[in-house]
């Protein structure tokens, strides 16, 4: 009997050791996520968050102890270089974080370091998550063909022109609202586009007949692609000076200065003047992206009020690639999407993958694409109703086929700094395009050293 | 009891003149010395240096297609500025203030040494708000009311921008010196001048101008060097103005190197501009009475 | 003898008319200076003002519409004060004159602008995500501090910039100014040559020692940066001021008792306030407009100064709210002109003055 008792009291000692025990170890794991404080995605953050809902019911239904909490470091800078730079920073003093967003042209530097975890497996052994993904999106991601990060949002560019302005001039609709297609299949060039809009101007229908933003960014990528030029090398990941292709786009806006179609000062005038000059109907194209139809499009913002509804917006308005530089190329677009980056030292990067393959769902990033003018990501979100009234989505994502990607280089972004200082240098008459290409090669060489390489012309 | 009067003489070295001494060698000598050695790297942007080199120096001497331009830029400016404002306009204010009664020339004197005394990014913000090309810009509000159109000053005229605010802050110094120099010429001077009938411009010319001719040439070569080396105001106003247009010796070696991520050329670059200020700054001390600046002390030490 | 007498008498001077041609001479070339001094104050004034107006009235867009009103009423105002002060003599009758003067300005002011006035402008002191909220939606840590960040961080900098400079200096220039050493005239010239040095070239240089150093974004950093290029400047001052005090005070006190540096502290450096003022005074203005160290090391947003404050806010990445940016203006500004306003007197005297070009 005293046995008994004796063996009933330690066994039940036992179980409650061990269950206290397992009951320890029922961990709280953190996941650490870097994000950039941008006004315009906070959900790139908040989705990762949201995410860990819907991991911890899937770790609970198989039975596992583990809770997941993400904790969100949001970084101050101002763009996705600095804080890149901040991020490598941090990784070399070994605070990386486990999950982290940037831009996609950095995937390169990151992979290089061992500091972007090579996706393609989880990618392939998830296709719940993934399979869905429009598959361009995956050339931004990837660094010597393997997949190093996964896509967050993108977003297209376009040249928005006024129809208004083209009906006051006397076309017709057949040609407004062919327009498009024109462009789409190569008919459409450049210097036709360069034509309209001294036409416009000089009929009267417009004071300015192209504008574009005032300072460096991707926007002018997408002319100097049309023109053919192409920046890195996809073999060696070496940045390329294309010379012959650069000169081209370079005397196309050397000649739209010149002719009265851009104005020289378009470099140094501000944001608001110019949104507000394509607003009030002074200017007949403007040059920027999908976002400005959600920010000041629609709506009164910026000294006019035009339509909110998909129809008479585009009734007025209408969009186009840049088109091809000769009949019967290709027009060209840009897209910069931005991605999810996983460390791969990180004691957590497993179950950080999986939070980013549930932010990865429509559910998720139609939230945010929606609300921030982002375009999709995967073929289901476009079906989804918020992303539908988001008319200008939908209307942008076919838009996406055609879109390229700037160059995943660590150095791109000082190389597009310098192509805009030739830039603003032909424009406003200081330079030539002749001179502008040996400033080129002069500032590129000198700053960038050997990660350039100069080349005449691409075959 | 007191300490030895040796360790005494060595602690009150120390304690008086130590922490001064110690701050300007750092942050002087030690930099100049610093900026020697990095000159001859070819440190980048990571701020690692991996090799000694004279490119740097073969760069500036004949493969830097902007630099030509720059140092144009630079003299022009210098030399505008200079002339008409810190000496010219200086002078004027001077000789204008000073003829009124004390209290209402100290009072137009304090107007013109508020640009100075503001700090540089609100006088800055302030110029590019006047010159705005819309019709906003008080400016072309000024323009318009005359009839003339509105000028557009910072993409077509940017270097009469940077002379004009520029030349508000620097006159402002030349118009203290020169007061204090015409005030301290003796009356009697105007006085027999004026009996003997001299109108206002003939005593200007035979009397005040001679008066201060120390003080004029020390503001010239002092203002000069300053000029030669400052560069906020145009960094903020213009930017280095479009394209390269305003883009003085001093912000050109602050881009380059800051900007551009070229620490090593930017340093050599500078050096060019420290011997030369070092070449002015010697030049200087002719005008300093150095009998009296260097006078025996007091108390000798004990 | 006819022709003698009809000579005419001899010529009076008329003095009278002469003093009274000579006064009205006089008096309009007064009128003229004061009138091209006037006018060529206005560049300086009229912008300034603009801010004012512009802060306290603007709405989004930066206006001249206050500002018009304004000068109209105090333009006129001025003349007439002018006109008051020459023209009236009697002390009290100008002083009642004054006073109604300043009352009807203000009632039309009032008038004139007062509908127009409004305090939105400075609703960045109370609403610290208002950057965020002027630039597009916020991030879930908000992208720029507040502005009590950025001002606390400026007067941090001053203030020790002042103190440190301050101390630094009056103990060099008492050194200098009382002893003699070997090397003292070397040491005076080296300052000379670094009082004149264009210490901007060596930004370089310092970045880079300040990085090696480990004080890279760090106000610390900049602070020593700061004093120590404020240091030769304020060292000649200082031993101007002590050289002028004269030295029988000291010896006296010595005589009686007191060490060295019981004499310094108690007797001399009483003597020498107005130069330790100065020098203060200008340290600190320096310290508080500092922009190009601060925007060269200093790299964390929650480092700014004001004047990085002022500069990112009035920014123009796809627009920016100028009349806020004009309230920021003049919430930075104002330190300084009231410390100007107050000190002006001792600024003036200094010969050797100016830092900037």
């Amino acid at each position: 009997m005293r046995h008994f008792r004796f063996l009933t009291a330690a066994l039940l000692a036992g179980t409650t050791i061990i269950g206290a025990a397992t009951a320890a170890y029922a961990e709280e794991v953190v996941v650490k996520l870097w994000s950039k404080a941008d006004r315009s995605g906070p959900l790139r953050a908040g989705n990762i968050v949201a995410a860990a809902e819907p991991l911890n019911a899937a770790l609970k239904a198989a039975g596992s102890d583990k809770t997941v909490r993400v904790e969100v470091f949001e970084a101050p800078d101002r763009g996705y270089d600095a804080d890149a730079l901040d991020i490598f920073k941090a990784f070399a003093v070994n605070q990386g974080p486990d999950l982290y967003v940037a831009a996609h042209e950095w995937i390169g530097e990151f992979a290089k370091s061992g500091y972007a975890m090579d996706m393609s497996d989880f990618v392939g052994k998830n296709p719940w998550a993934f399979a869905d993904v429009i598959p361009v999106l995956w050339d931004a991601t990837k660094y010597k063909g393997k997949v190093h990060a996964i896509p967050q949002d993108s977003e297209i560019r376009m040249f928005f022109y006024n129809k208004d302005m083209l009906r006051k001039i006397g076309k017709d609709e057949a040609f407004i609202e062919g327009l498009p297609q024109l462009v789409e299949k190569g008919e459409f060039t450049m210097q036709d586009l360069s034509n309209l809009a001294k036409e416009v101007v000089d009929k009267g229908a417009a004071q300015i007949g192209m504008i574009h933003r005032p300072n460096a960014g991707p926007d002018y990528l997408m002319s100097f692609a049309a023109f053919g030029a192409k920046f890195v090398d996809p073999d060696s990941g070496q940045l390329i000076l294309p010379k012959a292709e650069l000169k081209r786009g370079l005397e196309w806006y050397a000649a739209n200065a010149a002719n009265g179609i851009t104005p020289k000062n378009n470099t140094s005038m501000s944001w608001d003047e110019i949104q507000a000059a394509f607003k009030t109907e002074k200017a007949f194209i403007f040059h920027q992206g999908v976002w400005a139809v959600a920010e000041w499009m629609v709506g009164d913002a910026k000294g006019a009020n035009w339509p909110n509804d998909r129809k008479a917006y585009f009734k007025k308005i209408g969009w186009i690639h840049a088109p091809a530089a000769s009949k019967g190329g290709q027009p060209a677009n840009l897209s910069h999407p931005i991605v999810y980056v996983v460390n791969p030292k990180s004691k957590n990067a497993n179950l950080a993958a999986m939070l980013v393959a549930y932010a990865t769902l429509p559910y998720y990033n139609t939230k945010h694409a929606a609300t921030t003018a982002h375009t999709a990501i995967t073929n289901g979100q476009t079906s989804m109703p918020d992303y539908v009234n988001a008319w200008y989505l939908d209307a942008a994502t076919p838009m996406l086929a055609r879109s390229s990607f700037i160059p995943n280089h660590p150095d791109f972004g000082r190389y597009n700094g310098i192509l805009f200082k030739a830039l603003q240098g032909v424009e406003t008459g200081r330079l030539t395009p002749a001179q502008a290409i040996e400033f080129l090669e002069d500032e590129m060489t000198n700053e960038l050293k050997t990660s350039v390489k100069v080349v005449d012309k691409l075959s | 009891m007191t300490t030895a009067p040796r360790l005494r003489v060595w602690l009150d070295r120390i304690l008086f003149l130590g922490p001064g001494t110690l701050l300007l060698v750092m942050f002087f000598i030690v930099p100049v010395v610093v900026d020697v050695g990095i000159a001859f790297t070819d440190m980048g942007r990571d701020l690692q240096v991996t090799g000694f080199t004279t490119e740097n120096f073969r760069r500036m001497f004949g493969g830097d297609r902007r630099l030509p331009s720059v140092m144009l830029v630079t003299l022009i400016y210098v030399t505008c500025t200079l002339a008409i404002f810190n000496i010219g306009y200086g002078l004027l204010l001077a000789l204008l203030t000073t003829a009124l009664p004390d209290r209402a020339g100290g009072f137009f004197r304090a107007i013109w040494l508020l640009p100075r005394m503001s700090p540089s990014v609100v006088y800055a913000l302030l110029w590019s708000w006047v010159v705005a090309p819309t019709d906003f810009g008080l400016l072309n509000q000024a323009l318009t009311a005359v009839g003339l159109p509105l000028a557009d000053l910072k993409s077509n005229l940017p270097m009469l921008l940077v002379v004009l605010a520029n030349g508000f802050i620097g006159a402002s110094f030349g118009m203290i010196i020169f007061t204090s120099a015409i005030r301290s010429i003796p009356q009697h001077l105007f006085y027999a001048a004026q009996v003997d009938g001299a109108g206002g411009l003939a005593i200007v010319r035979h009397i005040t101008l001679p008066a201060i001719r120390w003080q004029l040439s020390f503001v010239t070569i002092y203002q000069a060097l300053a000029l030669l080396v400052s560069f906020e105001y145009i960094w903020l106003i213009t930017n280095g103005g479009p394209f390269f247009d305003t883009t003085v010796y001093a912000l050109y070696v602050y881009r380059r190197a800051f900007e551009n991520g070229q620490y090593a050329y930017g340093a050599a670059l500078a050096l060019g501009l420290v011997l030369v200020g070092a070449a002015l700054a010697l030049v200087l001390w002719r005008f300093f009475d150095m009998r009296a600046l260097l006078q025996k002390p007091r108390i000798e030490v004990s | 003898m006819d022709v003698a007498l009809a000579a005419s008498a001899p010529e009076t001077t008329d003095w009278e008319r002469l003093a009274a041609r000579s006064r009205l001479r006089r008096r309009t070339t007064t009128a003229l200076l004061y009138t091209v001094l006037l006018l060529g104050s206005l560049p300086i004034v009229v912008p300034y003002l603009w801010l004012f107006t512009v802060a306290l009235s603007g709405r989004v867009g930066a206006s001249t519409f206050v500002l018009w009103r304004t000068l109209a009423v105090l333009l006129p105002a001025l003349l007439i004060w002018s006109i008051l002060r020459v023209g009236i003599d009697d002390r009290r009758r100008l002083r009642v004159c004054e006073i109604v003067l300043v009352i009807v300005t203000f009632v039309a002011l009032a008038v004139l602008t007062g509908p127009y006035l409004h305090t939105g402008n400075w609703r960045f002191l109370w609403n610290a995500n208002i950057a965020d909220q002027l630039k597009g939606a916020a991030g879930v840590g908000g992208t720029y501090p507040s502005v009590w960040t950025a001002f606390g961080n400026s007067l941090f900098l001053a203030i020790t910039q002042m103190v440190l400079v301050a101390a630094v200096s009056t103990l060099a220039g008492y050194y200098l100014s009382r002893f003699d050493f070997r090397g003292r005239g070397g040491y005076l010239k080296g300052l000379l040559v670094l009082h004149a040095f264009p210490a901007m070239t060596l930004i370089i240089p310092i970045f880079l020692l300040l990085h090696w150093v480990g004080l890279l974004d760090t106000l610390t950093g900049v602070i020593l940066v700061v004093v120590a290029l404020e240091l030769p400047f304020a060292i000649f001052v200082m031993k101007g001021f002590f050289d002028a005090v004269p030295w029988d005070i000291e010896m006296s006190a010595m005589t009686d008792g007191a060490s060295r540096r019981q004499a310094f502290l108690l007797v001399v450096l009483p003597q020498v306030k107005v130069g330790m003022l100065a020098v203060a005074v200008f340290a600190f203005l320096r310290g508080w407009e500092e922009y190009v160290f601060v925007r060269t090391l200093l790299l964390q947003k929650s480092n700014w100064t004001m004047s990085l404050y002022l500069f990112w806010m009035s920014a123009d990445v796809m627009g920016t709210d100028y009349a806020m940016v004009s309230a920021i203006g003049v919430f930075y500004v104002l330190p300084s002109i009231i410390l100007y306003t107050m000190c002006q007197k001792y600024l003036t005297q200094m010969t050797l003055g100016g830092i900037k070009g």
